[in-house]
């Protein structure tokens, strides 16, 4: 009935004429071929982004919230083009697709908000009122002083916090989170190089956008203040204090802090601060942590100036050994960055962890260097005198008095606790930071000098900085800058410890410095890793080779010449870095719910309508077999017999309809079914060729004799198709045939194949695209087909795409024979590998079964003798 | 195929629309680039064009607008949407107004060149419907 209402407006109500006297008809049959291959089209790219979801799901690779966008994105417009193709084929009945469309759309946009709407607060709040509970407002470093400050008296310094919601006020007012999700879209993962761009591109925009005035005053205003109660014009330091930052996930180092900013640079500071948030160590290290790197706010903590004699970081436990009783200190003379980022070799303490706080080891370090403020605002280096370089920077009872700083910090808090210290010209100790310890997880091993390994010889010491063994090449690194072609699992060989090391944490399998102390940045984030670290070698640039391989005992502080496999396997190497648990990860996981899910499985089912679809998966599905529905919506009484679909009587496992959208059947080919003979369209009748291959013989029986077999083969290939009728295991398969053109599906429950190709004699247009989805079996054997189907296509010469158990080849512009020559060899394998679900174990040795197949034994038989007549191609 | 492609690329970005058109016309298309909506309006008032890569966030008028205008002054004009922002509701809302296309920057140049390709293919078949309608004498 409908056909016929779809072929009168096609046609209006004229007479029949032949098709090539017809030129608006064949026109119409044209646009009908492109409207469905449009249908073709989006069904292939929304299988594509499901596919890629499922991969990414399994946790193993790195992935950004622009992946989630933009992934969500190309299956929603695919998804919508769909519907409206169907609309268009159909005259319109299935506009009940719309509302379910946009249901899907709402939830997805729902998710990927990620709940940002919530009350706005003030922009600037005094230190002197902010606790842990303003976390969210202030973000984690503010929150940690204010809590130190005002809940444990701890000393820190004077000061205020511009909120998160001030850094808002500053992006949407110059519509910066477009502009920064637009310029993150052009990343991908684990490209240092392009990621240094991206961050330049960004922080340009944040620079080049004016703050609100509003804010610009809220910010001075909170200076002025902090004048007034410190009396005098006091120089501060703009730290980042980032939500999330100094809490679980340390982000220790990855953001921005300016010191001894001057009153008239506070608000340039300020956004340079902001734009921290964009360093190309921030933007990796989210990317390793699945932080989304998007509508993060950054608050900043604007804290008056210490003019600090000494400085550096002390953590309440032996980071690298937890449950010893003792507590670590490094110093070093000046302002502390030197400390943290690892550019001088510092003074260590360790004091006892008991009432008594005894200081049981102090080692002076050679500090080289020393930051001091300059005048005109910023910081500088400066020479630190011969006298002065090897010189304890603390005393004995400023040490104990700053291990009961840490003590109490860690009571307060409830855990063990690291903090950066500032010691001033008058001798008073101030805390400058705090956040929980990244203590190695495998730090609980007896403390031990490195050992003897067999084999292999002990080349290097330093410190244990975090634990575990790993294995690899050298990759020498004289600067943070230095890392272009870092291999996957090499170690780290680096003259500093810096936190810009961060961007090769996800493949470094040990890092090794010459300087840098285990209570800095880096070494807190080599333990967040879970990647053994050797620190303070002295030699190790200068001793280690560049790719010679090397083993690294972190929690020994041991590099030993080559891989000793002894060490490797008694500390297997940390799973921690898959994105499984992250909050982009979690994203992924909800937006997938509304994506990738199939909930439309059974065509037959009273279920399978529009107002059940509730993913766009389902929507796809449905589309897709409402597509052929209504191409190959048949009527008998059809006035134009060229849209008629008919059956192929074809010795075939599946039952084929075809309809021809112009010059694919012989022009006498209208009876009730059609014969191979009957195709014209040239890539059809090669497929076909294929999947009647005698050597398939897909309908013997598995247990039958070679003899049995030749009897069958001699037969005539192509049999009328009701004898093998009650052999037929499974649905339909349609094929749409055109001159040139071919397009074949069949889909058998969850298995799906489908070859759509163009092919002439001129080459330039002529391709071959190869799906082939899921299947009955479980997923083991599942996977196991995908990459025998992968590994034969590759040795056909298509280019293939293996995405779960999603199979994507594709060949172009190959010459017509070359062309036709492997949908031959693509029908052979539609039908062999239906075979395969049976005979393919989940161990099964895929190489066996690739020559196999290629060697024409199709039915995989182990007794095979390649000396069949009919074997081959 | 045997009269060349009219591309018209719209971005606000200079530079995308110089290595585009370079690599573009290189591939054997006519290509001109303009920076913003209004300009490539203008330029449609009076010369056609095949297939359009039109930006979607553009200062000024911004794609989504300038595409419901390009409509009716070319109604055949495919467009293919070129976005840096992936927003569904933009996407959907391209999809609704007529785009041929939703792409995501970055693109690749063979991806790219592909989908204009079938957006050619795709006008001339509308346009041989629409010349038959008419009748040939017509």
């Amino acid at each position: 009935m409908k056909a016929r209402r779809f072929l009168r407006r096609l046609f209006g109500r004229e007479r029949w004429k032949p098709l090539e006297a017809r030129p608006d008809a064949r026109a119409a049959l044209h646009l009908q071929y492109l409207t469905f291959k449009d249908l073709i089209t989006s069904n292939d790219e929304i299988l594509e982004v499901i596919a890629d979801m499922e991969s990414k799901l399994q946790g193993g690779t790195t992935f950004g919230m622009a992946f989630v966008r933009s992934r969500a994105v190309t299956a929603a417009s695919h998804a919508y083009r769909m519907i409206q193709n169907l609309n268009s084929l159909s005259r319109r009945r299935y506009q009940d697709l719309y509302p379910r469309f946009s249901e899907i759309q709402q939830a997805v946009e729902g998710v990927l908000a990620m709940g940002k709407v919530r009350q706005r607060g003030p922009l600037v709040l005094p230190l002197a009122s902010v606790s842990l509970h303003d976390l969210d407002a202030v973000g984690g470093k503010s929150a940690n002083l204010g809590e130190m400050k005002n809940r444990a008296g701890l000393p820190v310094p004077e000061g205020f916090a511009v909120t998160t919601d001030a850094c808002i006020e500053f992006f949407e007012a110059n519509q910066l989170w477009d502009d920064i999700r637009a310029i993150l879209m052009n990343l991908g993962t684990g490209d240092l190089q392009a990621a240094a761009e991206t961050s330049e591109s960004i922080r340009r925009a944040i620079m080049a956008a004016p703050l609100p005035s509003r804010l610009e005053a809220a910010i001075l205003d909170g200076y002025e203040r902090l004048c007034a109660s410190s009396g005098g014009t006091p120089r501060v330091a703009m730290r980042s204090s980032a939500v999330g930052e100094d809490g679980e996930i340390s982000f220790a180092g990855q953001y921005v802090s300016l010191l001894n900013v001057a009153r008239d640079q506070i608000l340039g500071a300020y956004k340079e601060v902001i734009a921290g948030l964009y360093t190309p160590r921030a933007i990796c290290y989210r990317a390793i942590k699945g932080i989304p790197e998007e509508d993060i706010p950054m608050g900043v903590a604007c804290l008056a100036m210490v003019d600090a004699a000494a400085s550096g970081v002390a953590s309440s436990v032996d980071p690298n050994r937890p449950a010893a009783p003792r507590m670590v200190i490094n110093g070093a003379w000046g302002l502390g960055i030197g400390t943290v980022e690892g550019s001088v070799s510092p003074d260590t303490w360790t004091v006892a962890k008991d009432g008594t706080r005894a200081v049981i080891t102090s080692a002076a370090g050679l500090k080289e260097t020393r930051v001091e403020p300059l005048g005109a605002g910023g910081v500088h280096s400066v020479p630190v005198s011969a006298r002065m370089q090897p010189a304890l920077c603390l005393t004995e009872s400023q040490v104990q008095e700053l291990a009961g700083l840490v003590q109490a910090a860690e009571d307060h808090f409830g855990g063990p606790r690291e903090v950066e210290w500032a010691l001033d010209r008058a001798g008073r100790l101030i805390l400058l930071q705090s956040r929980p310890v990244h203590a190695s997880a495998r730090g609980t091993e007896p403390e031990e000098t490195p050992r003897e390994v067999e084999g292999h010889a002990l080349i290097l010491t330093g410190v244990p900085a975090s634990g575990g063994s790993g294995s690899g090449p050298a990759f020498l690194s004289y600067g943070p800058e230095d890392l272009q072609g870092f291999p996957e699992g090499g170690v780290l060989v680096a003259r500093h410890s810096h936190p810009q090391y961060v961007r090769v944490m996800d493949r470094a399998s040990a890092i090794v410095t010459d300087i840098g102390a285990p209570t800095g940045h880096m070494a807190s984030l080599a333990r967040e890793f879970g990647i053994p670290a050797v620190l303070d070698t002295h030699r190790a640039t200068s001793l280690l080779r560049p790719g010679a391989v090397v083993t690294v005992d972190g929690g020994r502080g041991a590099v030993y010449e080559g891989r000793a496999e002894s060490l490797l396997s008694a500390a297997p190497s940390s799973g921690a870095r898959g994105m499984v648990g992250t909050p982009v990860y979690a994203v992924l996981q909800e937006v997938s719910k509304h994506v990738v899910t199939l909930n439309l499985t059974d065509p037959k089912s009273p279920e399978f309508t529009a107002r059940s679809c509730r993913t766009f998966h389902d929507i796809a599905r449905f589309v897709h077999e409402k597509t052929f529905e209504e191409m190959f919506r048949v009527s008998d009484q059809a006035s134009y017999e060229e849209l008629r679909s008919v059956p192929l009587s074809a010795r075939l496992p599946f039952t084929v309809y075809l309809i021809d959208l112009g010059g694919g059947l012989t022009p006498g080919a209208r009876a009730r079914e059609v014969s191979p003979q009957d195709i014209l369209s040239s890539p059809m009748k090669a497929l076909l060729a294929g999947m009647t291959h005698p050597e398939l013989r897909w309908w013997m029986p598995k247990a039958m004799s070679i003899g049995g077999f030749a009897s069958v083969t001699t037969e005539a290939i192509f049999t009328p198709f009701m004898e093998y009728g009650e052999r037929r295991i499974g649905d339909r398969s349609y094929a749409i045939v055109a001159e040139g053109y071919c397009n074949f599906s069949s889909r058998i429950g969850y298995h799906f194949a489908a070859v759509d190709a163009y092919c002439t004699a001129s080459p330039s247009r002529n391709y071959i695209s190869f799906r082939f989805k899921g299947g009955a079996a479980d997923e083991a054997r599942r996977a196991n087909r995908c990459v025998l189907l992968e590994r034969i296509l590759r040795s056909m010469d298509f280019q293939v795409e293996r995405l779960g158990d999603l199979v994507n080849a594709r060949i172009r512009k190959f010459s017509e024979e070359a062309t036709l020559e492997r949908l031959d060899q693509a029908g052979r394998l539609i039908v062999a590998t239906r075979q395969l679900d049976m005979r393919m174990g989940p161990a099964a040795d895929i190489d066996w079964y690739v020559s196999a197949f290629l060697k024409g034994n199709y039915l995989f038989d182990p007794d095979f003798a390649a000396v069949s007549p009919q074997g081959g191609s | 195929m045997t009269r060349p492609i009219r591309l018209l690329i719209v971005d606000d970005e200079a530079r995308l629309v110089e290595t585009l058109s370079k690599r573009l016309t290189a591939r054997g298309l006519y290509v001109e680039g303009v920076h913003s909506g209004a300009d490539a309006l203008a330029l449609l008032q009076g010369k056609p064009f095949d297939v359009a890569l039109l930006d979607v966030r553009m200062p000024g008028m911004d794609g989504l607008t300038t595409l419901r205008e390009i409509k009716k002054l070319q109604p055949l004009l495919q467009v293919i949407m070129l976005s840096g922002n992936a927003s569904i509701n933009a996407a959907v809302e391209g999809m609704r107004l007529g785009a041929s296309e939703y792409l995501l920057k970055p693109a690749n140049i063979d991806d790219v060149l592909a989908k204009i390709e079938e957006a050619f293919h795709k006008k001339l078949i509308q346009e041989e419907r629409l010349a038959a309608q008419h009748g040939p004498g017509a």
